[in-house]
C-alpha cells in the first residue's frame, strides 16, 4: 500500500479510529496494530508477511538466546549466529541473482560444472529496513543496552506500518518503550502531523514525480542523446528528486506516526545546505548513517585504532553502505566515492589540527565555496547512484565535462522552478513554518479540514497523473 | 487537539478533496478494468461528481488543472511520459506508398539526409523497447519515435485510443518501420471508445473481436507503406496467465501471417526456459544474463536491448532492413 493513494487514506482512517478506541486496552491495541501493519504489508504481496514474521521470529529467538548466556564468548557466538540468520534472507533476496549469474559465467569460462540454480528473486518491499532494525535489536540486547522485549512488542516494533517499508530505521529503545505508554488522546499534534504529511506529499507528488518524468528519466535513460547543459540540469534535478522523494516519504511516515501519538527520529535535516561531506552525512538519511556508525563503523574499531585503520573503517562502512542499496557496481562506486570524500575530509581536518593547513576564514564567501563544492561532490556521487551502470555514469560525466552540444528542450522553466523550490527548502528559515502551524492550530476542526482538503487538491492537481513508487522502496 | 476532533479534520479534508477531485477520480475509475471495484468506485463517485458539477466546483477545478498545465479533458491513458513528440506536419512522403500493399516489400535504404523513421508503439513493454531502440538504432541512419504508453492496450479505447493514435503516428511521423508490442493489459472486456461494452472477457467471441482489432490496428500501421514487426507477448512468471497470453500471441501471429508487411516476432519461445517455462535469464552461447524485471512481466535494460536487436534482425530478414542501421 503506497502512502499517496486512496487505498491508504481509507486504511488510515480505519486504523486511526481503531487505534484511539483501543488505546486504553494495551493488549487489544497491540493485537489490532499488528494486524493492521501486516495487512498494510501484505497489500503488496501476501507472501511477504511470512518473511516479515520469519525475520521477527529469528531476531526474537536470537535475543532470547543471547540474554540467557552469561559467558561473554558464548554471547558473542550467539549474537553472530543470530545476526547471520537475521540477515540471511536479505542477502538471499538482494544478492542471489547477481551471485548466480556471475558464478555461472565464471564456471562456464573455466569449463567447470558449477551451476547454481538461476532463480530470479524479487526483493520484498522494506526487507532492507526491517532487517536492519532486527539487527539493531539483537545487538542492543547483546550490548545490554536494551532488555529482551516480549514477542508481541518485538513483532509490533518490526512491523509497525509507518516505518515498515522505507524507514526511518527506528531503534528498539526509541519505539518499544512507546508501545507501553498510554497515548493521551486529548493532546494530538494534528497540525504538526498534517504539516509533515502535506509537505511530504508536495515534495513527492509535485516536485519528485515531476522532475523524474520531465528531465531525469529521459536524460539518464539515454545520456548520449543529450548535451552538457541538459545533463548538468538533469544531475541537479536528480539530487532534488531523490531528496524530495525520500524525505517526502519519511515526512509522511513521521507525520502518520505522530497522528497515532508516536515520535519517530528525524531522517533528513536540510542535507543540501551541508558545507562538508561529513556534515552531509549528519543530515542525509540520518537513521541509516547512525546505524552504519553504531553497528558497523564503531564495531570495526571506528577512529580508536589509529589513522590508517580509521580510514579503512570509513571506506569499509561506506562501501557496504553502497552495497546495501543493491548488488551492482554503480552502488559500490557511489559508496566508495563517499568513503574517499570522508577520508579526505578527515585527512584535511588532521592537517589543520597539526597546523599544516590553514583554517579558512569564517566568511560568507568561504561558506558559499564550501557549500558549492560539497553539493558538487554529492551530485557526482548521485550520477553513479542513479545511472544503470558505471559505464553510463562515466559517459554522462564525460559528456558533461567536455561541453557537448545538444538539445536543450528539457531545460524548461517548470523544471528550473521545481529545482529551485527543492533547493530553497534547504535554506528557508523554520520560523515562518512554525508561525503558519501556530495560526492553523487556532482554527476550528471544520475550517482546518477544509484548508487541508484544498491543499491536498492543489498537490494532486499540480503533480503528474498516476502514482510513482518511492525510490527507496527498491532498496 | 483531542483525537475525536482530529478525526473530524481528517474526514473533512478527505471529503473536500474527494469533492474537488471527483471528476478526475471518476475518470480514473472509468479507466479501471470492468469489474466489482470499478462498479463500486463509480457508484461512490457519481454523487460526488454531481455535487461538484452543481456547485460550480468542476469549472474551478478544471481551471486549476489548466493553470497547472494539465488538460482536464485529456484521455486518462494519454500520459506522455517517455513519449517522443511527433512532427507537427506530415513530412515529405519519401516512400509514396499510397497503393494498397498486397505482398511484403523492402524497407527503403536510409541515407544521412533521409533517415529511416522507426516508431515503437504499444504499452509499458513498448516503452522499454523504445528506450532500448534509442540505444540500438544508430542516430546517423535512424530517427526513433518512442510512442509506448503505460497501461494501454487495444481493449480499452475509452482509456487510450490506439487506433486514432496510430493514424496520427502514420500521418505525422510516416514511419518506415513500426515495432509493436501491445496486449499485456488486454485481459479484460473490449469496450468502445465511448465506454460501452463491445464484448466481455471470458466469452467465446472475445478472441474474434480482439483479432478484428489487432487486424485493424496492423492495417492502419501499414496503410502508408510502413512495415510492422509485431512483437508477441513474452512468457510471464505467473503461470495462470499463460493460456490467455498464448491465445493473444496466436492472434498476433495469425494477423501477421495474413497481412503484407507485417512480421511476427515470437518472444515467448525466444526467451522461454529449456522446458518451455518462464525464465528470467537468457543464455547466449556461453554467457548467461538476467533479462527480465523482478515483476516477472517486463524486461530489464539488457532484456529490452536484446529484444530490440532481435526485432531489428527480423526486420532485416523479412523486409531487408539494412543492418548498418543497428548492427554494432
Amino acid at each position: 500500500m503506497l502512502f499517496p493513494t486512496v487505498d491508504f487514506a481509507l486504511f488510515f482512517c480505519l486504523v486511526f479510529l481503531g487505534h484511539w478506541v483501543l488505546n486504553h486496552n494495551a493488549r487489544a491495541w497491540k493485537a489490532f496494530m499488528i494486524a493492521a501493519s501486516y495487512i498494510f504489508y501484505g497489500w503488496w504481496n501476501p507472501h511477504y508477511i511470512f518473511l516479515l514474521a520469519g525475520v521477527t521470529a529469528v531476531a526474537q529467538l536470537s535475543a532470547i538466546a543471547i540474554s540467557r548466556q552469561e559467558d561473554q564468548r558464548r554471547r558473542v557466538w550467539v549474537m553472530a549466529i543470530g545476526i547471520t540468520a537475521t540477515i540471511a534472507p536479505l542477502v538471499f533476496f538482494k544478492y542471489y541473482g547477481f551471485f548466480a549469474v556471475n558464478v555461472t559465467n565464471a564456471a562456464t569460462t573455466l569449463h567447470a560444472t558449477v551451476a547454481p540454480p538461476l532463480i530470479q528473486v524479487a526483493l520484498p518491499v522494506g526487507v532492507s529496513f526491517y532487517t536492519f532494525m532486527a539487527i539493531s535489536y539483537v545487538v542492543d540486547v547483546y550490548r545490554r543496552e536494551f532488555p529482551v522485549a516480549s514477542w508481541v512488542d518485538t513483532t509490533l516494533y518490526l512491523s509497525f506500518f509507518p516505518h515498515l517499508v522505507a524507514g526511518p530505521i527506528v531503534r528498539p529503545g526509541e519505539l518499544i518503550p512507546q508501545l507501553d505508554i498510554q497515548r493521551d488522546p486529548r493532546h494530538l499534534d494534528i497540525v504538526g502531523a498534517g504539516w509533515l504529511i502535506l509537505g511530504g506529499l508536495f515534495k513527492k507528488v509535485v516536485i519528485a514525480n515531476y522532475l523524474a518524468a520531465a528531465i531525469v528519466d529521459p536524460v539518464f535513460g539515454e545520456p548520449a542523446r543529450h548535451g552538457s547543459l541538459e545533463i548538468a540540469v538533469a544531475i541537479v534535478a536528480y539530487a532534488v528528486q531523490i531528496y524530495c522523494d525520500f524525505s517526502g516519504y519519511t515526512d509522511i511516515a513521521i507525520g502518520v506516526a505522530k497522528m497515532l501519538g508516536f515520535q519517530f527520529p528525524q531522517n533528513f535535516d536540510r542535507p543540501y545546505s551541508a558545507r562538508s561531506i561529513q556534515d552531509f552525512w549528519r543530515r542525509w538519511h540520518m537513521t541509516l548513517s547512525r546505524w552504519l556508525r553504531d553497528y558497523l563503523y564503531i564495531p570495526l574499531g571506528g577512529n580508536r585504532k589509529g589513522t590508517v585503520r580509521t580510514y579503512e573503517n570509513l571506506m569499509i562502512t561506506m562501501l557496504l553502505g553502497g552495497l546495501w542499496h543493491g548488488a551492482a557496481w554503480h552502488f559500490v562506486v557511489w559508496g566508495g566515492l563517499h568513503g574517499v570524500y570522508l577520508v579526505l575530509g578527515h585527512w584535511k581536518a588532521a592537517l589543520r589540527a597539526r597546523g599544516v593547513l590553514a583554517t579558512p576564514p569564517d566568511t560568507w564567501w568561504v561558506h558559499t565555496l564550501q557549500w558549492a563544492s560539497t553539493f558538487a561532490l554529492v551530485c557526482v556521487g548521485w550520477v553513479f547512484f542513479r545511472a544503470d551502470s558505471v559505464g553510463t555514469a562515466l559517459s554522462m560525466l564525460g559528456r558533461l565535462v567536455t561541453f557537448q552540444s545538444g538539445p536543450t528542450s528539457l531545460v524548461t522553466v517548470p523544471v528550473l522552478l521545481a529545482i529551485a523550490i527543492g533547493m530553497a527548502v534547504q535554506f528557508i528559515p523554520r520560523a515562518p513554518g512554525a508561525a503558519i502551524r501556530s495560526a492553523v492550530s487556532k482554527l476550528h476542526p471544520v475550517p482546518m479540514g477544509i484548508a487541508a482538503g484544498f491543499a491536498l487538491f492543489a498537490i494532486t492537481t499540480l503533480g503528474p497523473r498516476g502514482v510513482a513508487p518511492f525510490i527507496y522502496f527498491q532498496f | 487537539m483531542p483525537a475525536g476532533r482530529a478525526l473530524v479534520v481528517i474526514l473533512v479534508s478527505l471529503l473536500v478533496w474527494a469533492v474537488l477531485y471527483a471528476p478526475e477520480l471518476k475518470r480514473s475509475a472509468e479507466a479501471a478494468p470492468v469489474g466489482t471495484r470499478r462498479t463500486i468506485s463509480l457508484a461512490i463517485l457519481e454523487p460526488l461528481v454531481w455535487v461538484t458539477d452543481h456547485t460550480g466546483l468542476t469549472a474551478a477545478a478544471n481551471a486549476a488543472s489548466r493553470a497547472a498545465g494539465r488538460d482536464p479533458n485529456a484521455e486518462v491513458g494519454g500520459v506522455n511520459v517517455g513519449v517522443d513528440p511527433l512532427p507537427s506536419a506530415t513530412p515529405g512522403d519519401q516512400n509514396d506508398h499510397h497503393q494498397p500493399v498486397v505482398k511484403d516489400t523492402d524497407i527503403r535504404e536510409p541515407t544521412p539526409d533521409k533517415q529511416l523513421r522507426v516508431a515503437i508503439v504499444g504499452d509499458s513493454l513498448a516503452q522499454g523497447v523504445g528506450f532500448a531502440a534509442d540505444a540500438v538504432f544508430k542516430p546517423f541512419w535512424v530517427e526513433v519515435f518512442k510512442q509506448g504508453r503505460i497501461s494501454t492496450g487495444l481493449a480499452r479505447p475509452d482509456y487510450f485510443n490506439w487506433m486514432a493514435q496510430m493514424h496520427t503516428i502514420v500521418d505525422r511521423a510516416d514511419p518506415d518501420l513500426i515495432l509493436v508490442m501491445i496486449g499485456e493489459n488486454d485481459n479484460q472486456g473490449l469496450l468502445y471508445p465511448d465506454g460501452t461494452l463491445e464484448q466481455d472477457i471470458g466469452t467465446f467471441d472475445w478472441a474474434e473481436h480482439y483479432q478484428a482489432r489487432v487486424e485493424r490496428f496492423a492495417k492502419i500501421a501499414t496503410s502508408d507503406g510502413g512495415h510492422v514487426v509485431w512483437i508477441g507477448l513474452p512468457n510471464v512468471s505467473d503461470k495462470s496467465r499463460w493460456d490467455f497470453i498464448q491465445k493473444q500471441d496466436a492472434i498476433f501471429q495469425s494477423v501477421a501471417d495474413e497481412l503484407p508487411n507485417v512480421s511476427y516476432f515470437d518472444s515467448w519461445n525466444t526467451f522461454a526456459a529449456a522446458d518451455g517455462g518462464y525464465s528470467a535469464f537468457y543464455r547466449d552461447g556461453t554467457k548467461v544474463s538476467e533479462i527480465r524485471a523482478p515483476d516477472g512481466v517486463h524486461f530489464n535494460t539488457d532484456g529490452y536491448t536484446l529484444l530490440t536487436e532481435k526485432a531489428a534482425q527480423l526486420a532485416t530478414k523479412d523486409f531487408d532492413l539494412d543492418p548498418k542501421t543497428y548492427a554494432p
